[in-house]
């Protein structure tokens, strides 16, 4: 007993060293897969309120490019409405629709803290459960996709970005409807790569880049971005195809929340899956 | 001013100028300005190294907290602050330090503290790197990453002492 209290104090400050880093490591570890509480990120009520102060001030910046942003999406969605179309038939007909449903429904949201030079960046929200959120729901802006959240409080949310190492959005190259997967490699916030398309395919540089939809946490056809280059990776029959995203997180302010209405329908379905094959099962 | 409510009050200066500024100041190509290491660094010389390790991990906590990265920060200011008796006694004075002396550039002379905050801050940098990347096969990235954050920390931390401090007297 003497030996070990002997030996405690010979190396105190190591032992405090090694299990300060050892906390602080497995901390890190188990938050960046899946984080257990909100305490210790920003969606935590002290944290975000300081950064929704912050914000207040910071959001003028990037204003009017912005609200431009939002015009265009505006004007977009206006096109399509039936007021602004000319009518060629004079009989109107009422159609009463039975073949679509609505599967999803949006949550606005304002980015209020980001970051974009870490290998792992994460966006915080101002909209939290009290508005429906809840962990692995979709986020996308109006020119392209922006995360899955991670981890939500009552008013507040995190977003874990495209810009983190294992953010796996299945999304498809368009013409041909190639599928693959969304990877960051941590160097340029503007670009990411996609993992798993095969060599003996060929890809049109500037294809457009849109989400899959296949599980259920963004609807289909959300835009990503442009293939810019293809790559061959040595010594695999794969290309390495580099994206450009279409959205510039560096000044992102108005997001969207994906709220899937029948996803319990296709996780219950899903679920019932065995387990050794559900590692297959993508975002 | 006593000892205690002057680092007090250096620790919320820290916290905010990191959360709040440093950490909005997005340049890209592997900037990265981290200056609370600053902070641990201008402790006094009589402050035990465990005291050192404590107040290190509480502050590296706060920035985790505001910035989402669950504890590195933490971990690579406990790294700084285990270090830094070791870096003072290499390059100490065969007496020993003054304790009415702090360990900033105007009380310690420009030579000193370069080497001096110069190791325990690439210290840092290059443990907070090896974590946050983790991938050996990038190694040259992190060190491109170490050194493009390390270098205009380090000046910017010279500029914001002769903000934030007065030379002590007994010069």
């Amino acid at each position: 007993m003497r030996n070990l209290i002997a030996f405690l104090r010979r190396f105190q400050i190591f032992l405090v060293f090694a299990s300060l880093q050892i906390i602080s490591l497995v901390i890190y570890v188990q938050f960046l897969s899946f984080p257990r509480s909100q305490y210790l990120t920003t969606a935590s009520n002290v944290t975000a309120k300081v950064l929704t102060w912050e914000n207040d001030v910071t959001k003028h910046f990037d204003l009017s490019k912005n609200n431009y942003a939002l015009q265009r999406e505006n004007i977009r969605l206006r096109e399509r409405l039936p007021e602004f179309m000319y009518t060629l038939s004079a009989e109107k007909v009422k159609v009463e629709d039975t073949i679509y449903k609505q599967q999803y429904t949006y949550i606005p949201g304002m980015v209020i803290n980001s970051s974009v030079t870490r290998r792992n960046n994460y966006f915080t929200l101002n909209i939290g459960s009290k508005q429906g959120v809840k962990p692995n729901m979709g986020v996308f802006s109006d020119k392209g996709v922006v995360g899955i959240v991670h981890n939500t409080s009552e008013h507040y949310c995190v977003v874990k970005s495209v810009l983190t190492k294992d953010i796996n959005i299945d999304v498809i190259i368009e013409p041909i409807h190639l599928a693959g997967i969304l990877k960051w490699d941590g160097h340029d916030p503007r670009r990411g790569s996609i993992d798993g398309i095969s060599n003996d395919l060929r890809i049109k540089k500037w294809s457009r880049v849109i989400t899959r939809g296949g599980s259920g946490i963004f609807p289909k056809g959300i835009p990503v971005g442009k293939v810019e280059r293809i790559e061959s990776i040595e010594g695999e029959p794969l290309w390495n195809v580099v994206v450009r995203y279409s959205e510039d997180y560096r000044t992102l302010q108005r997001v969207y929340v994906v709220k899937n209405l029948m996803i319990e329908e296709q996780q219950a379905l899903e679920g019932q899956i065995p387990p050794d094959e559900e590692e297959d099962v993508l975002r | 001013m006593n000892n205690l409510t002057k680092n007090i009050i250096r620790f919320i200066v820290f916290v905010v100028l990191q959360t709040l500024i440093f950490n909005q100041l997005e340049i890209g190509y592997g900037f990265h300005l981290m200056i609370h290491p600053l902070f641990i660094m201008l402790l006094p010389f009589e402050l035990g190294v465990i005291s050192l390790m404590g107040l290190a991990f509480l502050m590296g906590i706060i920035i985790d907290i505001f910035s989402n990265t669950y504890g590195l920060h933490a971990s690579s200011l406990v790294m700084m602050a285990y270090f830094r008796p070791i870096v003072f006694k290499f390059y100490g004075p065969r007496e020993g330090y003054d304790p009415l002396k702090e360990p900033n550039v105007f009380d310690m002379g420009n030579r000193w503290f370069t080497y001096v905050f110069g190791i325990l801050l690439l210290i840092h940098h290059l443990w907070y790197f090896l974590v946050e990347i983790f991938q050996f096969n990038q190694f040259f990235f992190i060190l491109q990453k170490t050194l493009f954050s390390a270098v205009p920390t380090f000046l910017i931390c010279l500029l914001l002492q002769s903000f934030l401090i007065k030379k002590s007297k007994t010069k």
